[in-house]
């Protein structure tokens, strides 16, 4: 069975004052990988600038804007067709010996390989006080553990747009219990990689069709490496496994890596930007 | 020949506890240095003194100055220098230079290790923390093959002479080392204010250095370029090696641009010249990673150019140094060199490392903990000397401020012990008359595709403050003309 | 070349012309005022209204005193005023050192002892006994760098944007002064039964723009206005008329586009069209309106001054 997903992403920016030059970079086109392809797209801007696809540092595809003329406002629009192929996230056995489990996890050749999702970046920094509020079982595997944490996040947060903001530490996070899907895969993030479990942070488009939370933006989750399995995805906003609803774009050791859309300005003034992200589903046969 | 018989000389000063190069163990002038003792000796104060001023407003008057790094009036200032040249004997330098190019390629091949299958982190040869908790360990290189398989092109190496006579490294400097156009330009100086010394001695060319870095760097060009065109480029005209930055331009023959002047177009870079875009085939880089595209790294960075990263991982264009090298730079890393240089060369060093005792580790850090007078304890992450604290300088305060430093962040602290820099005759304005002063050698290697170049010479700089050890030039330090004898 | 480089050699050379103009007006109108022979030219108030005029400052009115030593200083050395020599020659080689890889050692040098020695004169004795030696150290030190620059680098596009530079700002110069010269032979008219075509004030222009032993060669006489402004407007064979300038411009502008396609749009083709208009003009029809003369010719140089920058300099 397969689904056909329509997403229509739209982005507006104004500007205080006259750009003379800009150069953007989208990362929003939903990536090709196994389950998921993109059938058609098309991408273009208010003022008819030429754009160019390229890749980024980690690979995910990107459209690049450079801009040279004067103007205050402009506006982006990128449709996509998405096929997803649904797949049981609960199509593997669990290992038999949690503690043998874990163990495999602080093998030095495992920990070399996934050094970059074991990492503790700006953004997936706990105190230590912190983290220690979730208990890590040790008579559970790695994956149940995962799943418990994937709960013990969706209620340590109560989904609150607005309240935070880039630059909003984990702590603070953690202290006020409010935020974004950002800050929820931030959260998961960090702990599981304080438990030695690599964890990647996913950027990408959620259909929200069920009922699930995230607002008309982009969405944000969690890939955790299980062993013998693979990458897992964890959706602690909602507290459910990823599946057919989540259209991924791309991966990182945290937003910072995953960023929709950079900019870059010869400007002086402040400017606003505004996302909005419609994602329509169909089954197909 | 007895140092009271020379004009200049005659108040020299000798510390029986320092090494000083112009002797040799039985405490007579060296013979490399004999002629050189009685040319200069030959001169009085006053000739001397003049000389020497000729010697500074030739400097300042080509421009050849640099501005201090959070000076507040930020003057123009001239790089001190030092008439009394600097001899290297034929066979010592053999050795520095072998060792040189020893420990840059072995720092390549780490590099390119680290950054594709990484066996030296798996099978525990050096610690994956490493790599694991530095900052310049860049996970946007991972699996990039750098043009001609070359991270490190250019790297200087920091090298002294300890009191027992023997050379060891300091430091590998391997992200964007400066200092080789004061060789040049000291030579120039030396030259201009005192021909006749080159009468007597065969002393390699330093001039060389341009034309064999854009030889070197042309072998490493990207796929499918025949003639590739080259540029330097420069964070501008403010930054404190600018000078240099434009003598190596010039002296290559090769534009100097600006982030500005760049633009990348479907992953190729083109600069901006008055009759239109022309493509740029290898960047020699003097910006740091962290600004070079602000679309990769740091985004409020107006020195790089939006989309470089995406060209060079395309394999489009070169970038000198390749960017994430700083991992190497570490002083954390050179601590395991001769680990890093066994394993992939299957060698022994051939110059000595520093004994290292890692904060990181318990056993380690508690030894540092209760030895701070004897031990010079550095900062892992910071360059131009700074945060260096020496320990027998240290008051009983200070020592238990650096104490709890350490003990706050560990890991962000290595100490080794206080090497004792050889000292050199060195002339000083305010007693005008030759004191002894503690030098080091900066040396220059350019790596290659299949061949390597390491400047014949190098950089001496000296701590013009008396006792003082540490050299750079942002803390006062000068420099002098340093000669490799020919055979 | 780079389109930014190119840019800062061209306001390199405009700023070096720049710096020995003033240097020149002041010290030439200064001590030709000493023995002028109407009381008004030798009137000091008129001649530091003069330079003020010349070097684009706003001028006091009439009843207020201006103070010499002030004028001399915010004229030379005041590095808060932006038109001063000192900030010139700031100007000079900041854009030197961003093309500092392009320009010979030789030019690079002079350049910057040029601009220590500016720093390094001392305000007080300029002001009080300064003026001949710091203006006659800057006239020659300039003259050091055109010499540089004509025999120490290669003649091609990096020479040929230097020299668009020193020739349109010399053209400017020479226009600036024209026009303060013009008015200052109104004003001092009808002292002593002077007439305005026979105004002193016209010996004075031509030294200003070191040009009245040429004049004199040329014409044999005492310069009046009509001689004085032909030659130094449309006579092509004085090195600081008009006309000398818009020739150079245009060899010079052939070498960054020696396309001969008709392109009407270029710098090239204005400043073509600029120059065959004077080329075969007489000086009867520019001196019956000067001053439109005037106005016009600094809206053509400015004119030229963007086109070239949209055409090489827009990066």
């Amino acid at each position: 069975m397969s689904l056909e997903y329509r997403i229509a992403y739209k982005a507006e920016n104004q500007y205080e004052h006259p750009v003379k030059e800009a150069r953007w970079q989208f990362l929003i086109c939903p990536h090709e990988e196994e389950g998921q392809k993109v059938t058609s797209f098309s991408f273009g801007n208010s003022l008819n600038f030429p754009y160019e696809v390229s890749t980024n540092a980690y690979g995910f595809t990107t459209m690049r804007i450079l801009a040279k003329a004067e103007f205050k406002h402009i506006s982006f629009e990128a449709d996509f067709n998405v096929l997803k192929t649904a797949a049981s996230p609960f199509d593997f056995d669990l290992p038999l010996d949690p503690v043998e489990d874990l163990q495999r996890y602080q093998n030095l050749h495992f920990r070399v390989e996934f050094e970059p999702f074991l990492r503790r970046t700006q953004l997936t920094t706990l105190l230590e006080q912190h983290s220690k509020f979730f208990e890590y079982r040790k008579e559970k595997t790695v994956f149940e553990n995962l799943v418990d944490l994937n709960r013990w996040v969706f209620e340590k947060i109560f989904y609150t747009p607005g309240v935070t903001h880039v630059n909003t530490t984990l702590d603070e996070i953690v202290e006020n219990r409010h935020g974004v899907c950002q800050d929820f895969a931030h959260l998961f993030a960090a702990v599981a990689r304080q438990f030695g479990i690599p964890c990647r942070y996913v950027s990408g488009y959620l259909h929200q069709g069920n009922g699930y939370f995230g607002d008309s933006q982009m969405h944000a989750w969690n890939e955790a490496f299980i062993q013998d399995v693979g990458w897992i995805g964890f959706d602690p906003t909602n507290n459910i496994l990823t599946g057919e609803n989540h259209i991924k774009v791309a991966h990182g050791k945290d937003y910072a890596d995953c960023a929709p859309l950079k900019g870059i300005l010869y400007s002086k003034g402040e400017n606003t930007t505004n996302h909005s992200v419609q994602v329509h589903g169909q089954q197909q046969q | 020949m007895a140092a009271k018989d020379h004009t200049i000389f005659s108040s020299y000063q000798r510390d029986p506890a320092l090494f000083d190069e112009l002797y040799d163990e039985k405490g007579e002038v060296k013979n490399i240095y004999k002629t050189l003792f009685d040319l200069y000796g030959s001169h009085s104060i006053e000739d001397y003194m003049r000389l020497n001023e000729k010697a500074k407003s030739s400097f300042f008057n080509q421009g050849i100055t640099f501005q201090v790094y959070g000076d507040k009036d930020s003057q123009e200032k001239i790089f001190p220098f030092d008439l009394f040249p600097r001899i290297i004997d034929p066979a010592e330098w053999e050795v520095i230079e072998k060792g040189a190019i020893q420990r840059s390629r072995a720092l390549n091949l780490f590099l390119w290790d680290i950054y594709h299958d990484k066996k030296i982190l798996k099978q525990g040869v050096v610690p994956l923390e490493l790599v694991s908790s530095s900052e310049n360990y860049l996970h946007q290189m991972m699996d990039v093959d750098p043009p001609g398989g070359i991270y490190n092109h250019i790297s200087g190496t920091d090298i002294i002479k300890h009191n027992d006579g023997k050379y060891y490294v300091l430091e590998d400097n391997i992200r964007c080392p400066s200092g080789v156009s004061y060789v040049i330009s000291n030579r120039t100086a030396l030259k201009r204010a005192l021909f006749g010394v080159f009468n007597h001695y065969q002393a390699y060319t330093v001039t060389n250095y341009a034309e064999n870095l854009l030889e070197l760097l042309e072998t490493v060009k990207p796929k499918g370029v025949d003639s590739p065109n080259t540029v330097v480029i420069t964070p501008g005209m403010y930054n404190s090696a600018f000078y240099e930055h434009s003598y190596l331009a010039k002296t290559m023959g090769v534009e100097l641009v600006e982030g500005r002047d760049l633009y990348v177009e479907n992953d190729f870079v083109y600069m901006r010249t008055i009759k239109g875009p022309e493509k740029v085939d290898i960047i020699y880089r003097r910006i740091d990673d962290q600004f070079m595209d602000p679309l990769e790294f740091r985004s409020d960075s107006a020195l790089g150019v939006p989309g470089l990263f995406s060209a060079y991982k395309k394999g489009n264009v070169t970038l000198a140094n390749a960017p994430g090298t700083g991992v190497a730079d570490d002083k954390a890393v050179y601590t395991y060199m001769p680990e890093i240089i066994k394993y992939y060369l299957d060698e022994e060093p051939i110059l000595n490392n520093v004994h290292t005792y890692h904060c990181s580790r318990k056993e380690e850090l508690a030894y540092v903990l209760e030895h701070i007078p004897e031990l010079v304890v550095k900062p892992v992450d910071e360059a131009g000397g700074y945060g260096i604290s020496i320990g027998n300088k240290l008051t009983k305060e200070e020592i238990e401020k650096v104490k709890k430093q350490i003990a706050e962040n560990p890991r962000k602290y290595v100490a080794q012990p206080i090497m004792s820099l050889s000292v050199h005759p060195t002339y000083i304005d305010e007693t005008n008359s030759f004191e002894q002063r503690h030098v080091d050698l900066r040396t220059f290697t350019i790596l290659g595709k299949d061949r390597e170049f390491v400047l014949k010479g190098g950089l001496t700089r000296v701590a013009l403050r008396r006792g003082n050890l540490v050299v750079n030039s942002s803390q006062g330090g000068g420099s002098k003309d340093t000669w490799v004898l020919k055979h | 070349m780079l389109a930014r480089v190119a840019n800062n050699l061209f306001w390199m050379g405009r700023y070096i012309e720049r710096s020995e103009h003033i240097a020149r007006y002041m010290h030439v109108n200064y001590f030709s005022s000493l023995d002028a022979p109407h009381e008004i030219s030798r009137s000091r108030q008129f001649v530091l209204r003069s330079m003020l005029r010349m070097a684009g400052e706003a001028v006091p009115d009439e009843g207020e005193e201006l103070n010499e030593e002030e004028v001399l200083h915010r004229l030379a050395l005041d590095p808060s005023n932006p038109f001063s020599i000192i900030s010139n020659v700031r100007y000079t080689r900041e854009n030197a050192n961003s093309a500092r890889d392009l320009i010979s050692t030789e030019l690079y040098e002079s350049i910057n002892k040029f601009y220590h020695f500016v720093l390094k004169y001392p305000a007080d004795h300029y002001k009080k006994k300064g003026l001949y030696d710091f203006s006659v150290n800057i006239i020659e030190m300039s003259s050091i760098l055109r010499g540089r620059i004509r025999s120490t680098l290669l003649h091609d596009e990096v020479y040929a944007i230097i020299l668009l530079g020193v020739n349109l700002e010399r053209a400017n110069q020479l226009i600036r002064m024209i026009n303060a010269k013009y008015q200052d032979a109104k004003e001092a008219r009808g002292s002593y039964g002077d007439t305005f075509s026979k105004s002193f004030e016209w010996t004075t222009l031509l030294k200003c723009l070191e040009s009245y032993d040429m004049n004199r060669r040329h014409y044999k006489k005492t310069p009046t206005s009509l001689t004085t402004l032909e030659f130094l407007i449309l006579n092509p064979n004085c090195p600081r008329s008009l006309m000398n300038c818009l020739n150079q411009i245009y060899n010079h502008i052939r070498v960054l586009d020696n396309s001969f396609r008709y392109n009407k749009d270029s710098t090239a083709f204005l400043v073509g069209r600029v120059r065959s208009e004077y080329q075969y003009k007489y000086i009867e029809e520019i001196e019956g309106n000067i001053q439109q003369f005037i106005d016009g010719m600094l809206k053509n140089l400015a004119d030229i001054g963007t086109q070239m920058e949209n055409e090489f300099f827009h990066y």
